[in-house]
C-alpha cells in the first residue's frame, strides 16, 4: 500500500512545480465557478424560491459541486490508461510487482489532493465570500457530507478506471473521456441538481452510480436528506462503488491478456 | 506566394488521410463529441424547460445561441487549436526549428498541415441545430438580417481562432503555452450563455481582453434584438469589427513572438 501512497505523494508535489499551471487554473476554476453561481442567480431573477429550493441553497448546491469534480481529473485517468497503451509502456507494468489500474488511480488521486487545497478550497473560498454559502444543515449533516465527499472520489476515481480500460478493445481513449465528459454533464448532477429534472428522469438518475459524484454529497450538505434517508443512500453508494471495483479487477483481468503493443 | 497557395490544400488532404486511416476511431470519436455535446445542450434544455426563460432568453433563442456558438467555434478551432497546442512541444523539443528552416510560412504549414477534420462532428451539429433553430425562433428576415448573420459568425470564428492562435503563440517567448488554455476553456463556457446574466467584471473581460462574448453571446443578441451590456448601440458594429480586429492583433504578435524566438534553450 505504501508504494501506492508514494506514487500519489509524488504526483502531488509534481503539481508544485508548474506554478504558472496553478495562477491560470486557478482563475480558470474562479471564473467558472462565478459563472456557474451567476446562471442561478440570473435564473431565480428575484424569485426567493422555486420548487422549495432557495436561491441561496442553489448557490450553496453550485459551489459544492465543484469540490469533487473540481479537484479530480476523470481525462487524466483515462488518457494515462489510453496512453500507456499507445506507447506500450503498458506491457512493462506487467513486469512490475504494483497494479497499473492502482498506479493511475494513486497518482491522479495525489494530484486532486493538490488541487482540493490550491485550487477547489481558495475558488470556494472566494466565491462564497461574494454571494454567500449555507452552513451544513446540521452536524450530523456536515459529518457525511465529508463521508459521501470520499466516497465521491472513489466513485469517480473507478468510473474514470472502468472507461479507461475500454481503450483495450477500442484502441482509442478519446472518445471514452468525451463519454464520460456527457455523463457527468446530465447524470451527476453537476450542473442541474435532479430536483429540477423532469420526474421520471429524475428517479432513473437518482439511482445511478454517477448521482453519489455531485448530488448526494451536495443534497446532504443541504439537508435534503432526512438521516434514514442519508444513511440508506450511503449504503446503496458504498455498493454501487464495490460494484464498480469488481468491474475494474475483472476488466483489468480480461485487458492484460489481450494487450497488443502497437510498433515498437 | 501561388505556389504556397497551391500547396496548402495538399497538406491539408495529406492530414486528413492520416486521420482517416483509423477510419473506425474516427468517427467513434466524432460520435462520442456530437453526445457530448448534445448533453450539454439538454442541460440548456432542462433550465429552459423548467424555467422559461434565463435572462430573457426563451428556449429557441438560446438555441440559436447555442448553435451559433458551436458553429463558430469549430470553425475557427479547426484552423488553429490542436495546431497551436502542439507548438509548445515543438518548441521544447526544437522541431519548430526544423519548420522555421523550410520555404513556407510557418503559420501557414502548422495551420494547413494540421487542419483538423475532428471538428466535422462539432460542425455538423451545430448546423443541423442552427436550422431547427432558426425554424422555431422569431426572426426578422431580411436580406440584411442574413448578411449580417454570415458576416457575425465569420467574425465569431475570427475571434476564436484569434485568441486561440495568441495563446499558443506565448509559446514562442515562454516556451510554455498550454496552461493558458485551461483559462480559455474557463471562459469558453461562460461564452454559450448570454453575457447579461454575468457580473459587469466578467462581462467587461469577455469584450476585452478575453473577448469571447463575440463568440456567440453578442452577435446573437444583435440578430434578436437584444440589449448588450457595455457595448449598448454599438454591439452591432463591434460584433462585426472583432474579427477582423483580433486576426490583426494575432498577426502582429505571432510575428512580434517569432522574432523573438530564441528556442528552449539547452
Amino acid at each position: 500500500m505504501s508504494v501506492y501512497f508514494a506514487f500519489a505523494r509524488s504526483a502531488f508535489l509534481t503539481q508544485l512545480a508548474y506554478r504558472h499551471e496553478v495562477w491560470a487554473n486557478m482563475i480558470g476554476k474562479l471564473v467558472q465557478v462565478f459563472a456557474r453561481v451567476a446562471i442561478w442567480v440570473a435564473i431565480y431573477g428575484g424569485t426567493a424560491s422555486i420548487a422549495g429550493v432557495s436561491l441561496e441553497q442553489m448557490v450553496t448546491y453550485a459551489l459544492l459541486g465543484g469540490a469533487v469534480t473540481g479537484a479530480i481529473r476523470y481525462e487524466s485517468i483515462i488518457s494515462g490508461i489510453g496512453q500507456a497503451l499507445r506507447t506500450g509502456d503498458v506491457a512493462v507494468w506487467l513486469l512490475k510487482p504494483a497494479s497499473f489500474p492502482l498506479y493511475v488511480l494513486a497518482t491522479e488521486l495525489g494530484r486532486a489532493a493538490f488541487r482540493f487545497v490550491i485550487l477547489v478550497v481558495p475558488t470556494v473560498a472566494v466565491v462564497a465570500a461574494v454571494y454567500g454559502m449555507l452552513p451544513p444543515a446540521s452536524p450530523f449533516h456536515g459529518v457525511m457530507f465529508v463521508a459521501y465527499g470520499l466516497l465521491a472520489y472513489t466513485i469517480i476515481a473507478l468510473l474514470s478506471a472502468l472507461f479507461g480500460l475500454v481503450a483495450f478493445w477500442l484502441l482509442t481513449s478519446f472518445s471514452l473521456e468525451w463519454m464520460m465528459q456527457a455523463i457527468l454533464n446530465l447524470l451527476s448532477g453537476q450542473l442541474i441538481p435532479f430536483w429540477f429534472f423532469p420526474a421520471p428522469v429524475a428517479v432513473i438518475a437518482a439511482h445511478l452510480p454517477f448521482a453519489w459524484i455531485v448530488y448526494y454529497p451536495s443534497a446532504v450538505w443541504l439537508g435534503r436528506l432526512d438521516v434514514t434517508a442519508t444513511l440508506s443512500y450511503f449504503g446503496l453508494g458504498l455498493g454501487w462503488a464495490a460494484l464498480l471495483a469488481v468491474g475494474v479487477v475483472l476488466l483489468w483481468r480480461q485487458a492484460s491478456t489481450r494487450i497488443v503493443v502497437q510498433g515498437g | 506566394m501561388l505556389r504556397t497557395l497551391r500547396i496548402l490544400p495538399r497538406l491539408a488532404l495529406m492530414y486528413l488521410r492520416s486521420q482517416l486511416e483509423y477510419r473506425g476511431a474516427f468517427w467513434i470519436d466524432r460520435v462520442a463529441q456530437v453526445i457530448t455535446y448534445a448533453s450539454s445542450f439538454a442541460v440548456i434544455w432542462i433550465l429552459a424547460d423548467r424555467f422559461g426563460t434565463i435572462a430573457g432568453w426563451n428556449w429557441s433563442e438560446l438555441a440559436l445561441l447555442f448553435s451559433f456558438h458551436l458553429l463558430g467555434y469549430s470553425l475557427g478551432a479547426c484552423m488553429s487549436f490542436t495546431q497551436m497546442r502542439q507548438l509548445e512541444e515543438a518548441v521544447r523539443l526544437g522541431t519548430l526549428d526544423t519548420l522555421l528552416t523550410k520555404p513556407i510560412s510557418p503559420w501557414a504549414y502548422m495551420v494547413f498541415s494540421g487542419l483538423n477534420p475532428g471538428y466535422t462532428g462539432h460542425a455538423l451539429l451545430g448546423i443541423v441545430m442552427m436550422g431547427w433553430a432558426l425554424s422555431i425562433v422569431a426572426v426578422p428576415w431580411s436580406i440584411g438580417w442574413v448578411a449580417y448573420f454570415l458576416a457575425s459568425l465569420i467574425s465569431a470564428a475570427m475571434v476564436t481562432g484569434a485568441v486561440l492562435t495568441m495563446i499558443g503563440a506565448t509559446a514562442l517567448i515562454w516556451t510554455r503555452s498550454n496552461h493558458l488554455y485551461s483559462l480559455f476553456f474557463g471562459f469558453w463556457e461562460l461564452s454559450r450563455y448570454p453575457i447579461n446574466i454575468f457580473p459587469t467584471a466578467i462581462q467587461a473581460t469577455m469584450l476585452s481582453f478575453v473577448p469571447l462574448g463575440f463568440m456567440a453571446a453578442v452577435p446573437v443578441a444583435v440578430l434578436l434584438g437584444k440589449p448588450v451590456p457595455i457595448l449598448g448601440d454599438w454591439a452591432g458594429p463591434a460584433a462585426l469589427l472583432a474579427g477582423p480586429f483580433f486576426v490583426a492583433l494575432a498577426m502582429w504578435q505571432w510575428r512580434y513572438a517569432l522574432d523573438r524566438y530564441q528556442g528552449a534553450g539547452g
